[in-house]
């Protein structure tokens, strides 16, 4: 009779990050997985490597799987707040798989995620990152930091390091107790914070850009349109970035959303109303 | 091209480390702080494979805390030191290692003497005087070589550190963003400042 | 008497009590006493340190009163080497939420992983519950509100302004019950913990224990000739109060020493609890 009590006596709350050896073993006897987090793996010897071979495109442009990848994606911190602005362009090689990607994903009302990288990786663990915050709010009775965000996803991204994640994200957020709070998260398990960032093959045009004109103490219209103007040159400069510039500041009360615009119409607002990319020409020469 | 390096001196230790954080070919962050503080007189300078340093070095640092809290009262530096070569040396030979080079300073309160370890991700251990890792070996081990004495006083040690700096901006060929200063002596670990605006030109 | 109720853990009596979780009470009934007691921007604990033996080096045996983290100190009543694996896992706890929050624990999320602990210790079987209550004090990070909570060995915890677990816990927590004050300042919170063990503790300061908190500061250990002290100027004031009253009208004769005493004069160093 003592097994059969055993059996069923298992605590509600066993997946609150209490571990505990000589009871959990038993406990967890009779728990399915909650949300799985054990892939079915295929036959081979060393998926790692094998995924390697199989879908990097820069050692070799044939491979048969072309994931989806190239971006550009930056966010900032300013006496405002933070911005946060990303293109919408997803690639997969040579191929524009979509121009319509939503690159910014909304874990809660004050707390947003980019994505750079692998769009499947990104997508899946940044909702879990979401699925994650929520319970902290529900078990600590507060909102997460954003500190303890993005650590539990450099945590996760880094038990996958070198097995083939492909993501760089930055997470950010203001909260009551840490302020505006901007990090950079990538696969191999980095995780920095700081005041700006821009990820993303479009990085380097991007950050040309913003460095030039950043400044902390910028007003709120004149961070947004840096931000707006330093995708544009991105995409402009990068070929794996276009599509539309997708624009969020994040305030105390929260985020809000500022548009998500076509690149072309902006990049011809900008030539021909303030004279800017000289190098194209609108008529034959 | 991570900067590390460490001094002894009569009774205190200098630990320095590049503040620069590189990915590809942009420098994310230019104040990064490649140190944790493991207890009141150790501290520890990483660098190594991106990921694996602070994951390393904060698993290392929760460890030591432990420690404090479970005996109350602090290991010592040559303690210290003799735990991260352990687990550097599992790791080693587990399925995936960290790859982390580490610089051990501390300062022994019942020896009264500062110490130094260099450790590198093959888990040798070694104390030493004055310790590089990286790049910084090649400029700076000769420098200290001339340079440095055992009993030489704070200012010396500063002022031995500044001609080491001087070199590795001179020569290294990426900018390294200057270095994180931080002092163990007697009173513990704290940031000592370090300006950085002087240029300095190959001759 | 309980009818093979008791026996194995994780089964009801058909009256729909757990025996072993109620033994373990009793068992937290016997140990010293632990007081807590919150003022602004402090808290303090007190305990009642069993008398030690002839040979005992003082100095070096353990107290009941221990660090978790930093900003954490737990006190216990009941079985002393239950405490003890108790306190390592919430340490270990501790240190494992700095590693992988970044944020050092908040003074409930400690107290509930510890109820945590023990609650499974109710519900699996081939174990037995913790014999021990814990008082958890402690100021969250950035905070300048002190926490004070109480686990007990079922795994029910709650908070506190001011409370006592252990031997003789009813009279002092009557006591507190009486004088505690909202926001108290430093000294009169003091007062109050040791006021509160005098209740219980007939032998006086040698056998008494205080920790102090305060935020952002490292615990406090009241050194005993500090206790001494305060233990001198209460009794003064009570003797004068009583003098004062003597020469007032004669006041009813209920003495403050309640049944408890019979207990303290027990012969020291026997038995496992503390």
């Amino acid at each position: 009779m003592n097994a059969l009590v055993s059996r069923y006596s298992q605590p509600a709350y066993q997946h609150e990050g209490h571990s505990d050896n000589d009871t959990q073993k038993q406990l967890a006897l009779d728990v399915a997985p909650s949300l799985s987090l054990n892939f079915a793996l295929p036959p081979i010897a060393s998926t790692a490597s094998w995924l390697r071979a199989m879908t990097d495109d820069h050692a070799n442009p044939n491979v048969p799987i072309k994931l989806a990848h190239g971006t550009t994606t930056l966010a900032f911190r300013f006496k405002g707040g933070i911005i946060v602005a990303t293109d919408s362009r997803a690639t997969a090689g040579n191929w524009i798989a979509s121009q319509t990607v939503k690159k910014v994903i909304e874990i809660n009302s004050c707390l947003l995620g980019t994505m750079a990288g692998g769009a499947a990786d990104c997508q899946y663990w940044l909702a879990y990152l979401g699925m994650q915050c929520r319970l902290h709010e529900l078990r600590h009775k507060r909102r997460i930091s954003v500190a303890a965000a993005s650590k539990i996803l450099a945590n996760l991204v880094y038990s996958y390091k070198g097995m083939g994640l492909s993501m760089g994200t930055m997470c950010a957020g203001v909260t009551p107790m840490e302020g505006p709070a901007l990090y950079y998260v990538d696969n191999d398990g980095t995780r920095l914070a700081g005041n700006l960032f821009c990820v993303g093959s479009g990085q380097t045009f991007a950050y040309g850009v913003l460095d030039a004109e950043y400044k902390y103490d910028m007003e709120e219209d004149e961070a947004l349109e840096l931000g707006r103007r330093s995708i544009l040159a991105a995409t402009h400069r990068d070929a794996y970035s276009g599509g539309f510039v997708n624009l969020y500041h994040i305030k105390e009360e929260g985020w809000v959303r500022h548009g998500f615009n076509d690149t072309n119409p902006l990049f011809w607002k900008y030539k021909l109303e303030k004279g800017e990319f000289s190098n194209v020409t609108s008529q034959l020469v | 091209m991570e900067v590390l390096l460490g001094i002894t001196g009569k009774d205190f230790c200098i630990v320095a480390a590049s503040k620069a954080a590189m990915r590809g070919a942009s420098i994310l962050k230019a104040n990064d702080d490649k140190t944790r503080t493991l207890n009141k007189n150790t501290l520890m300078a990483f660098s190594g494979e991106p990921g694996d340093t602070v994951q390393f070095a904060e698993y290392i640092q929760a460890n030591i805390q432990l420690y404090s809290m479970r005996n109350s009262s602090d290991l010592s530096p040559f303690e210290v030191s003799s735990f991260v070569r352990a687990e550097l040396a599992k790791s080693l030979r587990s399925r995936s290692p960290y790859t982390v080079n580490l610089l051990l300073g501390g300062y022994d309160s019942i020896k009264q003497k500062p110490e130094l370890y260099w450790i590198d991700y093959l888990a040798s251990s070694a104390p030493v005087p004055y310790a590089a890792h990286g790049y910084a070996q090649y400029y700076c081990l000769s420098i200290l070589d001339k340079h440095h004495h055992p009993d030489i006083s704070f200012e010396q040690g500063m002022k031995i550190l500044r001609m080491c700096t001087d070199e590795l901006k001179r020569r290294l060929p990426i900018d390294f963003k200057g270095v994180n200063v931080k002092i163990i002596d007697k009173d513990g670990i704290r940031e000592e400042p370090y300006s950085d605006d002087k240029q300095v030109y190959a001759p | 008497m309980a009818s093979g109720y008791d026996r194995a853990l994780s089964v009801f009596s058909p009256d729909g009590h757990v025996f072993q979780v109620e033994y373990a009470l009793e068992a937290v009934k016997r140990g010293t006493c632990a007081v807590a007691v919150k003022g602004s921007e402090i808290v303090v604990l007190g305990c009642e340190k069993r008398s030690a033996m002839k040979l005992q080096d003082t100095r070096i045996t353990p107290s009941k009163i221990s660090m978790v983290d930093h900003h954490v100190c737990l006190a216990f009543a009941g079985l002393n080497a239950d405490a003890r694996i108790l306190v390592d896992r919430a340490r270990l706890e501790a240190q494992s939420h700095r590693l992988t929050v970044e944020d050092p624990v908040t003074v409930e999320y400690i107290t509930k992983y510890v109820a945590g602990v023990q609650q499974r210790y109710t519900q699996s079987g081939g174990v037995r519950p913790f014999g021990i209550s814990t008082l958890i004090v402690g100021f969250d990070p950035e905070s300048k509100e002190a926490r004070l909570y109480q686990t007990e060995p079922s795994g029910i915890y709650s908070a506190w302004k001011a409370n006592a677990i252990g031997r003789s816990s009813k009279t002092v927590r009557e006591f507190l019950e009486r004088n505690h004050k909202p926001a108290m300042p430093r000294t009169e919170t003091i007062d109050l913990t040791i006021k509160s063990l005098l209740e219980v503790v007939q032998t006086g300061a040698k056998n008494i224990e205080i920790a102090i908190m305060a935020p952002g500061k490292e615990v406090e250990m009241l050194p005993s000739e500090e206790i001494e002290k305060v233990v001198e100027r209460i009794n003064r004031e009570k003797d004068n109060d009583a003098a004062g009253r003597r020469g007032g009208a004669a006041t009813g004769g209920a003495s403050a020493q309640g049944p408890e005493q019979v207990l303290t004069s027990r012969p020291a160093g026997e038995g496992a609890v503390e």
